[in-house]
């Protein structure tokens, strides 16, 4: 829910462009691609022990660096001039600055304002609000969000965060709206705007912390654009498709009646798209719930700062418990959006009474906030609260001295035996061979162009010299991509075939995709031991619940008389998976596949945190040592890697959407 | 067409003026952002030492002065940006980084003041847990290490000896210590202090060997029985070369940071920030409370605040009541 943004636009986009493939016959063409892409692999890894046979010659070793250095020193040249002119510079003095103390400014006030009003008041609103415009069902929801706040002691952690969010998603929709009108209406600016909302999506949030808290100064106002950039492709997205699958007919009916371009925008197309926009803003205001979590890193307060410090003295459960807060805030707002696209379950107000009811709630939160100044209430108290992380911690130490052992010993053969060889292929063979593989990959799953892309990816990693790290990491990233995707299609089959399973599983698929990775890093790290190991659990973790959902949708999207068909052939069950389910949702599988993948790399930086080094800890160590240079280029390399993996994965129909 | 055309203008002219308005009324400043004079801002770095200071000075602040405090959690180099940029008051310990100093203090952008020291001393060092140092008597020197580095090896490191790397935010010269010391010994990044002390702690369960980065104080120091390698003294310019350096971490005299903004209003929380001093015993006694015991931050300040009246009276800057 908070997480899958990319499949917005691609599954409304998909049916059109999955038509090709199936006509060749699923079975052929996917046995074909698999020989061809074995034979890449066998001269990949001839390569590799050829090179080794010769003794590493110059010729055959990995991407020269030097271009690479002086990128990366360039960069670091502009961070130094940055932090000298910061308030002599007219560029900062009259642009910079103004957003940042804007920004800034924006958030404390709206916390203020959350504090003036105490935490009835603030109640009072929620529910009003959340009862008009989305149904008293998601109104109960909004109450148990706010208890939950207020009995886990974080009342004014939730609120910082809730003043946060609400900035950025404000800003998110003040540019990603009117981009996607326009986007929507000319077909250009669409294909200049796309790369880069692909980019925005695949750079590591971890990454662009710094370049933001360099122009727009630490805390509160860096975390506000973060989140926003980070936030807006979807609404971006999705408002433009909206704008693009209003009737034809509907427009030319009133052009035909003389309408400016103006009334046709505000009286045709948006009324039109209302909805699907509307949907475009849920799965921004869920980005930005996962966002303000990991700005915490840069000072943003709130329930992130509240993991991240219990995080420091490794207290799990204080950890689960202020993620079990975003959670709860994460699918409230969700909800309340939804419901608010939708329409639904709204309750029915005769027009004559609406601003009567108004009037009423705004009463009743006056008097609720007036309540709680009188008692001098502010936020709920402390000593008011349930502690949760004492069960939680208990919980953990004994999964842990239960099976640690064993999981100790699955990630030391699982680093033996899959991830340092892989690595060792790919940082030990000659770099050309390596691109020469990307390419032919390319070429093999979706043509000519993502050869040409595939080459250019990794050949981009090289100049920007981190090579040796991009292959480390590529190879973490295809291992874990393995698991995710072996166990996501096992689980997800499963869940196709029993009701029960998947009406157990489904709440569990949520809570994993809201709460933040953080949360559960330590628990890894107990686990596997730390390292390579312990990452590739988490990123495990955060990618499976799309998986399995994609796998499950597939299959249950298989009509009926086809399976009925099959099995009075005298199909058996694993004939009917095998024959007849998984090549009928093959274009649901390979969205799974591409999903997967994709979460996968977002979370490599994520995993450094545990001890996987490579690009991801470049990341992080030019964050907290101020190394723009070296920070930035590992977060393009991961961009570039996104960008090959997710070419090849999205096969054919790609350059259809 | 005409009407268009008019809205054209007009919104061009508001844009023109607006520009205008900017540019000639305010030249904005990073340091101008709203804020109640009345709160504290405190970068909170991420060792519990520093929250234990951090977390009394609050207490008394909020309490006793009637202060409000925002405690903000940061590495320690944005700490410094955020000092420089006007988004903080105050760093209350700070481990070296001349090269910080230099660049953000008088002889550079001029934003930071250094506070003199908190009455805090710092150690930094390899350690291990005592029950290695036992079975091999002589490992905590330099020769020790260099002979045993193997019982050190894991699956990630392979033929090397393993040293657990702290959070990538600390100064370090773990690397260049290698190099001079010529040990056969590879570094892995914890990614994180809260990763690495996870893998200590279980190592230390299972009585295997471990090497590390770590510091003093520190508040696994109490709960684990840790011994420290001893290195060549550090002397001056021994880490001049962080690819080369034959010499231990200097020992830290800890000190507070200002923004210089702070202390030219030299308001009473300034006054008292620069009166407080303590000891590391009073620190770790705080520290112990919040990570062995489990008590709230908030509660620890305020066990010490009430047992110790005697010790943090003299903080407090004259005439503070009539604020």
């Amino acid at each position: 829910m908070a997480t899958v943004t990319e499949p917005a636009g691609d599954t409304a986009t998909g049916p059109s462009g999955s038509k090709d493939t199936g006509s060749r016959g699923a079975g052929g063409w996917l046995r074909g691609s698999t020989v061809q892409a074995l034979l890449v692999v066998v001269v990949l890894v001839a390569g590799y022990w050829a090179a080794r046979l010769m003794g590493d010659p110059s010729w055959a070793g990995g991407f020269p660096t030097a271009i690479g250095d002086r990128f990366m020193a360039w960069l670091d040249g502009i961070y130094a001039w940055v932090v000298e002119n910061r308030n002599d510079s007219p560029l900062f003095l009259y642009f910079f600055n103004y957003v940042s103390v804007g920004l800034g400014s924006a958030v404390v006030l709206i916390n203020q304002f959350l504090d003036f009003l105490t935490w009835s008041g603030v109640t009072a609103l929620g529910l009003f609000v959340s009862w008009r415009f989305a149904g008293w069902r998601v109104a109960l929801l909004v109450l148990a969000t706010f208890a939950v706040f207020a009995l886990t002691g974080l009342w004014n952690e939730s609120m910082t965060t809730l003043s946060l969010i609400v900035t950025a998603v404000f800003i998110a929709l003040l540019f990603g709206v009117p981009l996607g009108i326009l986007a929507g209406r000319s077909e250009a600016f669409y294909r200049g705007l796309r790369p880069l909302l692909d980019f925005m999506q695949i750079m590591p949030a971890f990454a662009y912390l710094l370049p933001f808290v360099l122009l727009f100064g630490i805390g509160n106002p860096a975390a506000a654009v973060v989140t926003a950039v980070y936030a807006l492709p979807p609404v971006a997205r999705i408002t433009a498709l909206a704008i693009r699958e209003v009737p034809k007919g509907a427009i030319e009916a009133t052009t035909s009646l003389g309408s400016t371009p103006w009334q046709i925008l505000t009286k045709v197309q948006l009324p039109l798209a209302k909805r699907t926009i509307l949907l475009g803003v849920n799965q921004t205001i869920m980005l930005a719930v996962s966002m303000v979590v990991i700005a915490s890193v840069i000072g943003a307060g709130g329930l992130g700062d509240a993991i991240y410090q219990a995080l420091s003295k490794v207290n799990v459960g204080q950890a689960f418990q202020a993620g079990v807060a975003i959670v709860m805030l994460a699918i409230a707002m969700d909800r309340v959006t939804g419901a608010v696209g939708h329409g639904t379950h709204v309750p029915h107000i005769p027009e004559r009474y609406r601003l009567p009811v108004s009037a009423i709630g705004l009463a009743a939160i006056i008097t609720a906030a007036a309540t709680g100044r009188l008692f001098g209430l502010g936020g709920w108290p402390r000593d008011m609260a349930v502690d949760i992380a004492d069960p939680v911690n208990a919980v953990y130490e004994w999964i842990q001295s239960e099976i640690g052992d064993f999981t100790a010993v699955l990630g030391t053969w699982l680093l033996n035996g899959v991830l340092s060889p892989l690595s060792a292929l790919l940082t030990g063979s000659p770099w050309w061979l390596v691109v020469l593989a990307a390419a032919a990959l390319g070429w093999i799953f979706a043509g000519g162009r993502t050869a040409l892309v595939s080459a250019a990816a990794f050949v981009a990693i090289g100049l920007l010299g981190v090579w040796d790290n991009a292959m480390d990491t590529l190879s973490q990233v295809l291992v874990a991509s393995a698991v995710t995707i072996a166990l996501g299609v096992v689980l997800g089959v499963l869940m196709s075939r029993n009701d029960v399973f998947a009406a157990i599983l489904r709440p569990i698929l949520d809570a994993m995709q809201t709460l933040p990775p953080f949360v559960y890093l330590i628990p890894a790290v107990a686990l596997f031991t730390i390292g390579r190991v312990p990452a590739l659990a988490a990123a495990v973790i955060f990618a499976l619940p799309p998986v399995i959902r994609l796998v499950n949708d597939g299959i249950r999207g298989v009509p009926a008389s086809t399976i009925e068909a099959a099995a009075s052939q005298g199909s058996t069950k694993w004939q009917l998976l095998t024959k007849v389910e998984l090549p009928m949702a093959r274009g649901s599988l390979l969205l799974a596949v591409n999903q997967g993948i994709i979460l996968v790399l977002s979370m490599v930086v994520m995993g450094a945190l545990v001890g996987a080094g490579s690009l991801g800890f470049d990341v992080v160590f030019g964050l907290s040592q101020n190394m723009l240079g070296l920070g930035l280029a590992s977060g393009l390399a991961i961009v570039c890697l996104g960008l090959f993996l997710d070419r090849v994965t999205q096969g054919r129909r790609a350059h259809r959407a | 067409m005409p009407r268009l055309l008019r809205r054209d203008t007009l919104l061009r002219l508001a844009a023109v003026g607006l520009a205008l308005v900017m540019v000639s009324s305010c030249a904005v400043r990073t340091d101008q952002i709203a804020r109640d004079p009345n709160t504290v801002r405190v970068a909170v770095n991420g060792w519990v030492g520093y929250e234990a200071s951090a977390v009394v000075l609050e207490h008394i602040l909020k309490e006793e002065m009637g202060y409000q405090v925002q405690l903000v959690r940061l590495e320690e180099q944005p700490s410094w940006q955020a000092l420089d940029q006007g988004v903080l008051d105050v760093i209350l310990e700070n481990w070296g980084h001349e090269d910080l100093y230099e660049l953000y203090g008088p002889e550079g952008n001029d934003t930071v003041v250094d506070g003199g020291s908190t009455g805090n001393d710092g150690v930094i060092g390899w350690y291990m847990p005592a029950y290695v140092a036992e079975e091999y008597p002589e490992i905590t020197t330099l020769e020790g290490i260099k002979e045993h580095a193997e019982i050190f090896r894991t699956a990630e490191t392979g033929d090397k000896g393993e040293f657990l790397g702290g959070s990538p935010g600390f100064a370090t010269q773990d690397q260049g210590m290698i190099n001079a010391f010529d040990l056969d010994i590879e570094i892995v990044y914890a990614g994180s202090e809260a990763s690495q002390v996870t893998e200590v702690r279980r190592r230390y369960a299972n009585e295997e060997p471990v090497l590390f980065y770590f510091n003093e104080p520190q508040w696994l120091q109490q709960e684990l029985d840790l011994v420290k390698v001893d290195f060549p003294d550090h002397y001056d310019g021994c880490d001049a070369d962080l690819e080369f350096v034959d010499c231990d971490y200097p020992l830290y005299d800890l000190n507070k940071i200002f923004r210089k903004g702070f202390v030219e209003d030299g308001g009473d929380a300034y006054r008292f920030l620069d009166d407080w001093h303590w000891t590391n015993a009073d620190q770790n006694e705080v520290a112990a409370m919040i990570a062995d015991e489990g008590l709230d931050p908030s509660e620890a300040a305020e066990i010490w605040v009430e047992e110790n009246p005697d010790v943090w009276r003299e903080w407090l800057p004259e005439g503070y009541e009539t604020r």
